[in-house]
Parts: C-alpha cells; sequence; structure tokens
C-alpha cells in the first residue's frame, strides 16, 4: 500500500512535463563542449601574438605570429623540439546570414571556411585545407538542420567520407544521440551513440563509438562563473585511459583554467585583460612522466 | 672455517688479555653481524625513502606552484578590484551598481 503513492506522485511528475515543448538539444559534435572549454584549453609553447583589425562591422583581418620550440614526432621515447616561427594572416567576414574566413601561413597551408544559412534551420558549413605537401585539398561539408527539439547533421568529405548524425531531447534534461559514418578510402565505418543530462548546475556526457572510444564526462557549475570538471576517456583498441579533473575561473579581468590528468600531466591557461584589447595569455604545462615542461607567453591585440 | 677455529680455540689462548677476548667475542657473535646487516638495511630503506618522498615533493611542488598560486594571486585581485569599487562608491556617494 505504501508504494502507491509515490507512483501516483511520479505519473503526476512526469504529467506535468510538456513533452511537445522540449528545448532544442545541443549539436552532437559538441556534446562535450562544457568540459573540453574547461579541460582543453589551447596550450602552447613559446611566444604568441595575435592582433584583429576591424576594418568595418562586418569584415575584420588578423594577423598572428607565432615563435617556439615545435615538438616533431621521433622513434626514441624523448621528445624533439624544433624551433619554428610562423606568422598567419587571417580575413574573416561575417554576417547573421554568411559567414567566411580564410587563413594562410607563411609555409603555404590555407584554410578556409564557410557558413550559409540556406533557410532559417537549414545551415550549410563547408571547410577546406591546401597544403603545400599535397596538391589535393582536404574537404568537408556539413549539412546541419535544426529542428524544434531535435538536430541532424549530414556530413560528407573527400576520401569518399560519409556520415550523419541526430540529437534529440528526450525529457527536458536529457539528450539523446546517434552517428554513423563511413569511410570509402580506408573501408571504415562505425556508429556511435552518445547522452547528454543537464542542468542549471551540472552537466553530464557519456559517448560510445565503435572505433572502441568510450568517453564520459561531468561539469559541476559550482557558481555563475565557477565550474569543475572531470573527464574519462578509454580506448578499447589501445587500451589507454585517461582522466582528468580541472577547473575553470571566469573573473572580471580573467580567466584561469588549471587540470591535472592521470598521465601526471598538469597545466594552467591564464587569460588577463591588461587595458581595453589588450589580453594576456600565460600557458603553463609541466609533464612529470615525460620530464616535459612547456611555457608560453601571449598577446592578443584588437 | 678458520674464524671458527679462533672462536673455538679463544677460552685456551692465554696470551690475550680479558679485554681483548671480550672484544673480540663481541665482535665475532652473531648479534652484532645481525645488527650491523640491520643497520645497513635500515639505511638503505631510508636513503630510498628520503629519494621517493623528495621527488614526490618536487612533483607536489611544482604542481602546486602551477595550479593554485595563479588562481590564488587572481581571487586576491579580484577581490581588491572588488574592495576598490566599494570604496569608490562609498566615497562619491552613488549606489553601488554592479561592474558591466
Amino acid at each position: 500500500m505504501e508504494s502507491i503513492p509515490p507512483t501516483i506522485h511520479e505519473i503526476m511528475e512526469i504529467k506535468r512535463i510538456d513533452y511537445f515543448n522540449l528545448p532544442c538539444p545541443v549539436p552532437y559534435e559538441e556534446i562535450h563542449r562544457e568540459a573540453m572549454m574547461s579541460l582543453k584549453p589551447d596550450l602552447f609553447e613559446g611566444f604568441r601574438f595575435d592582433f584583429i583589425k576591424g576594418l568595418n562591422q562586418k569584415f575584420h583581418l588578423t594577423h598572428s605570429l607565432s615563435m617556439g620550440p615545435v615538438e616533431v614526432p621521433s622513434q626514441s621515447s624523448e621528445t624533439l623540439k624544433i624551433p619554428t616561427s610562423n606568422y598567419e594572416f587571417g580575413a574573416n567576414f561575417l554576417d547573421p546570414q554568411l559567414m567566411l574566413s580564410g587563413r594562410i601561413l607563411t609555409d603555404g597551408r590555407l584554410n578556409t571556411r564557410v557558413s550559409y544559412n540556406l533557410t532559417t534551420n537549414l545551415v550549410l558549413k563547408a571547410n577546406a585545407q591546401f597544403s603545400g605537401e599535397s596538391p589535393v585539398p582536404q574537404g568537408m561539408a556539413n549539412f546541419d538542420y535544426k529542428g524544434k527539439d531535435y538536430r541532424t547533421q549530414i556530413q560528407l568529405g573527400n576520401g569518399d567520407l560519409i556520415g550523419a548524425n541526430y540529437i534529440q531531447s528526450v525529457t527536458p534534461h536529457l539528450s539523446l544521440g546517434a552517428e554513423v559514418f563511413w569511410v570509402g578510402q580506408q573501408r571504415v565505418s562505425g556508429a556511435g551513440f552518445a547522452a547528454r543530462y543537464n542542468t542549471d548546475k551540472m552537466v553530464a556526457t557519456g559517448q560510445v563509438a565503435s572505433t572502441g572510444l568510450v568517453a564520459l564526462s561531468y561539469v559541476q557549475k559550482v557558481s555563475e562563473k565557477t565550474s569543475l570538471a572531470s573527464d574519462f576517456m578509454y580506448n578499447y583498441m589501445s587500451r589507454d585511459v585517461t582522466a582528468s579533473v580541472g577547473y575553470d575561473y571566469i573573473l572580471r579581468q580573467s580567466r584561469i583554467r588549471g587540470k591535472i590528468d592521470s598521465n601526471g600531466c598538469a597545466a594552467a591557461f591564464l587569460e588577463e585583460q591588461l587595458s581595453m584589447g589588450i589580453n594576456m595569455i600565460l600557458s603553463a604545462e609541466i609533464d612529470h612522466k615525460k620530464k616535459d615542461y612547456k611555457f608560453g607567453f601571449g598577446l592578443t591585440v584588437g | 672455517m678458520a674464524s671458527a677455529n679462533k672462536r673455538l680455540a679463544l677460552p685456551s689462548n692465554n696470551n690475550e688479555g680479558i679485554l681483548a677476548r671480550v672484544s673480540s667475542t663481541i665482535s665475532q657473535s652473531p648479534i652484532v653481524h645481525k645488527g650491523q646487516q640491520a643497520a645497513s638495511d635500515v639505511a638503505y630503506v631510508a636513503k630510498r625513502l628520503l629519494k621517493s618522498t623528495g621527488k614526490a615533493a618536487w612533483i607536489a611542488g611544482t604542481t602546486f606552484l602551477i595550479l593554485v598560486v595563479p588562481l590564488i594571486i587572481e581571487m586576491d585581485r579580484e577581490q581588491q578590484l572588488t574592495e576598490h569599487e566599494m570604496q569608490n562608491a562609498s566615497l562619491l556617494g552613488t549606489p553601488s551598481l554592479p561592474a558591466k
């Protein structure tokens, strides 16, 4: 007899949720975005200088300079670093309807990106990479469709890549998604499933793919500007496991992110606003296992 | 074999003094031998322990320096900024509006 009141209560609870007015989920590719933002800052080594010049409301140019050691893959266990410097020039056009972006590096690599709203719900995104070594550019086109409580995407790329994914809100907090892909050139195909549970205070995600990847993440928002994140990554094929925990503080003039992972690697990333339009970036990474220490200093103007 | 012979021969040897006999009995006793071995073992373990604690302290110290020290500095700056604004607001008599 005692079990009846809670069940009635549960039914009432379920009835109250309007299943025809569920929120739109985040894109399938971005289900881990909160954890990624906190745990995967753009760490670098050496010096970086970025200058953004807005020519008018919609058009701006970027100049970025980077100097520092770059890791070169080698057979030996020791990391081999070669000092390099690079200049990158970029041009961006931003409009609610159309976004165009292109950047070119001094070593001849060119990156282009297009995003065009075909209708209010359908977006075409394309990107291409031209490198000096291979004459065939790497290209990819995505069609994103945003429904009322679902999103779907179709991907087409060279190397006969075809992929599709779909994500649907199941309850106001939970969304479930699935993906399939096929790479014709390598004759590989796969499928994956993902789930995401988010409330105002936390986000928990899980993803499994037939490539052997298992990824779990959890982000707890301690306050409006503070969050703690953790993630767990397991690859069934290569049998490597990584878990990491980190914090993310957004202060009034700075943002600081720190993380430590199970490979003995501690990293911190600090962005500080020195004055209007001038930002300083400090990046630090210590790998205790490999005895690899990376420190970076950067300035962003504009 | 030779030491065993010597030890057996000791009591009959009248040439040595009583002190020498006692000291040689002590130095050759199995307890002293065991004690020496234990001492060297302890020294080895202590050395290893010291080395590993040193390593752990290094790792903990550098990690702390990277992860916690900048956070403390930034939090402190934030607090200073807030205090400064509060002071300004009270001096000017304007209602303290949140920045941004």
